[in-house]
């Protein structure tokens, strides 16, 4: 179950780093619209990395 | 039950896990996009998305002041206890005052639009289409919801559990599918650019962007039912500010940047884009993620048939926790003496406190009769375009929303700067981020500039709802006003301090509050800290 929670997590991660990577390719034309999709990105990553330091806990890693 | 309460009376058995924890607030805050979405697309249009990142960092703002607080002090009367504590009777009650307001619009904004999601599957159920049966249904889930919460029936932690559960998958599939096959980054940023709204209805859409992350004293009351909760509390509550957060950005975003998947075209048959459903379109408004759902390629075929019932089954959920929370903030805030003992006052038979929530059940159907008036007496809609730009339904329900949770709000991040310069020595397994070192009264602590941001945050929003919604400036601070004038009758009549606050002992107060939780460690640490700050004082005397 931990196995799947944290390949849930850095599913997650990898997601936010995906969107935050577009819309670094969209920053010419988009400018200030693609703040949104930026933070969306970092709040992707923030939880991931959340979820994965909870499970690192529960495992004796931290 | 809060601190203070004789040792005899009952106390709240301790048994909601981590996971019971996350779906209590998510039960309660995760419904909000269901409601909030279709409003900030009608308003806010191309800037939807930025009205709920604005929106969305003053809540994560929000979420980690009452994370800090609820693992702090454990107890169930929420941002009441929060503000009376720190600064004192008088604002307490104002900021309860605030909530109760708010968990009674709770009750008929999502009992009103839960048969909003219901109409996607029965349209009968349409308001415009037939606005008295509209009316009738919602009343009926008002009026059962009251007499389920009298004799006690209430939906358990594991069917909470459950919707939850079954919510956020389906959204994380609706988002998927949805990013996958039917985003499209140069039409959001298209939509963005040709459709920015003026500032009025910016504002305006920010405003209400604020409903769809109200909740939060659901956690502080899940703290007071949680074992250990100032380690579970933080854990859970950090997982629940993101996911809330990540789905709002994530819907408003693909709602601007959607390519339907069945062409969308206006009354003259011209193609339009997905967001353009919402304005000037109440019943849609209503039901803005089933209507998306529904627009996503593939899954949507299927998630058209129960994304609705699982809308319904949420929003009620949610309507649920405003009957059930009033009553028990009322509870609260009589054991404080803000409200006479009448609120606390259980029935024999049923044990519930059915004064309490029958009074504020009955407020319920008032608000309820106000927004729907306009639909259903002609005369009265004449009336609310003349004086209120016409104002009714969901849009009455959503202002008194907003301005609820932003006056309630901004008290708390008073409250919590308050705690910190007043209240020092207990033990803050948690603490929000960016503090700054000082000294106040003699002893070391943290000012929490977060909490300054917040506040700026959030009462800009409150500035944004007074300015742009007229019901909202009216009905909120007369609400404000009659309970402020009820309370000062009742402190006097009471022969209690009227506008200063009752003299309490916190320190035995935070002593059992830790106790009670569980806390023992941090209970010794609390006294630790006394005892030296005591010595420290007595030395500086001598």
């Amino acid at each position: 179950m931990l196995f799947f929670r944290a390949l849930l997590a850095v599913a997650m991660v990898v997601c936010g780093l995906v969107i935050l990577a577009r819309m670094a390719l969209a920053l010419p034309a988009g400018g200030f619209a693609i703040l949104p999709g930026v933070v969306l990105g970092a709040a992707m990553i923030a939880l991931g990395v959340h979820r994965l330091s909870l499970i690192a806990r529960v495992r004796g890693m931290l | 039950m809060p601190a203070g309460t004789k040792n005899a009376e009952p106390e709240l058995r301790r048994s909601v896990t981590p996971w019971g924890s996350f779906s209590w607030g998510y039960s309660d805050v995760g419904a909000d996009i269901f409601v909030g979405l279709g409003l900030v697309l009608a308003y806010a249009a191309g800037a939807s998305n930025v009205a709920f990142l604005f929106a969305g960092v003053v809540y994560v703002c929000i979420g980690l002041a009452y994370t800090e607080l609820a693992a702090t002090y454990p107890v169930a009367g929420g941002g009441q206890y929060f503000v009376m504590r720190g600064l004192g009777d008088i604002f307490g009650f104002i900021a309860g005052w605030a909530v109760l307001l708010d968990f009674t619009i709770d009750v008929t904004l999502f009992a009103w639009t839960s048969v909003d999601y219901s109409s996607q599957l029965v349209p009968a159920l349409t308001n415009s289409v037939h606005p008295w049966l509209h009316f009738g249904v919602v009343l009926g889930l008002v009026v059962g919801l009251c007499l389920l919460n009298v004799i006690g029936v209430r939906e358990s932690t594991t069917f909470n559990g459950v919707v939850s559960a079954l919510d956020v998958i389906s959204e994380t599939c609706i988002l998927c599918f949805g990013f996958l096959f039917a985003f499209r980054p140069q039409l959001l940023v298209h939509t963005m650019q040709i459709h920015w709204p003026s500032s009025y209805d910016l504002m305006l859409g920010t405003s209400l962007a604020i409903i769809s992350f109200v909740g939060l004293e659901s956690i502080s009351q899940a703290a007071q039912e949680t074992q250990r909760p100032a380690s579970i509390i933080p854990r859970t509550s950090v997982s629940l500010i993101l996911t809330i957060l990540i789905f709002a950005l994530a819907y408003s975003n693909l709602a601007l940047g959607l390519h339907p998947w069945h062409p969308i075209t206006d009354a003259a048959g011209h193609p339009q884009q997905f967001w353009q459903i919402f304005p000037n379109n109440p019943d849609n408004q209503g039901k803005a993620v089933a209507l998306l759902a529904a627009q996503v390629p593939y899954y949507g075929a299927f998630a058209a048939l129960y994304v609705p019932v699982l809308g319904a089954v949420l929003l009620l959920i949610s309507s649920n926790s405003g009957v059930f929370g009033s009553s028990r903030i009322a509870y609260a805030m009589s054991a404080s003496n803000l409200l006479p003992s009448l609120f606390a006052r259980v029935d024999r038979k049923y044990r519930t406190p059915v004064i309490s929530i029958v009074f504020f059940s009955a407020i319920a159907v008032v608000e309820l009769i106000f927004a729907a008036a306009p639909a259903l007496f002609p005369a009265v809609s004449s009336l609310y375009t003349r004086f209120f730009r016409g104002e009714s339904g969901l849009d009455f329900l959503a202002d008194l929303y907003a301005f609820g949770a932003a006056t309630s709000y901004s008290f708390v991040f008073l409250g919590l700067i308050g705690l910190r310069l007043t209240d020092p020595l207990s033990p803050r397994k948690f603490k929000i981020p960016l503090n700054v070192p000082m000294r106040f009264r003699g002893e070391r602590v943290e000012f929490p500039l977060v909490a300054v941001i917040g506040f700026m945050g959030i009462f800009a929003i409150l500035m944004f709802t007074l300015f742009t919604h007229p019901l909202g400036r009216i009905f909120g601070p007369s609400w404000l006003v009659l309970g402020l004038l009820f309370y000062l009758v009742y402190r006097r009549y009471r022969r209690l301090p009227v506008l200063r606050s009752q003299p309490r002992d916190w320190r035995n107060a935070q002593t059992e509050i830790l106790r009670r939780a569980g806390e023992l460690e941090l209970m010794d640490e609390y006294l630790a800290n006394v005892k030296a700050s005591d010595a420290r004082r007595a030395g500086q005397g001598t």
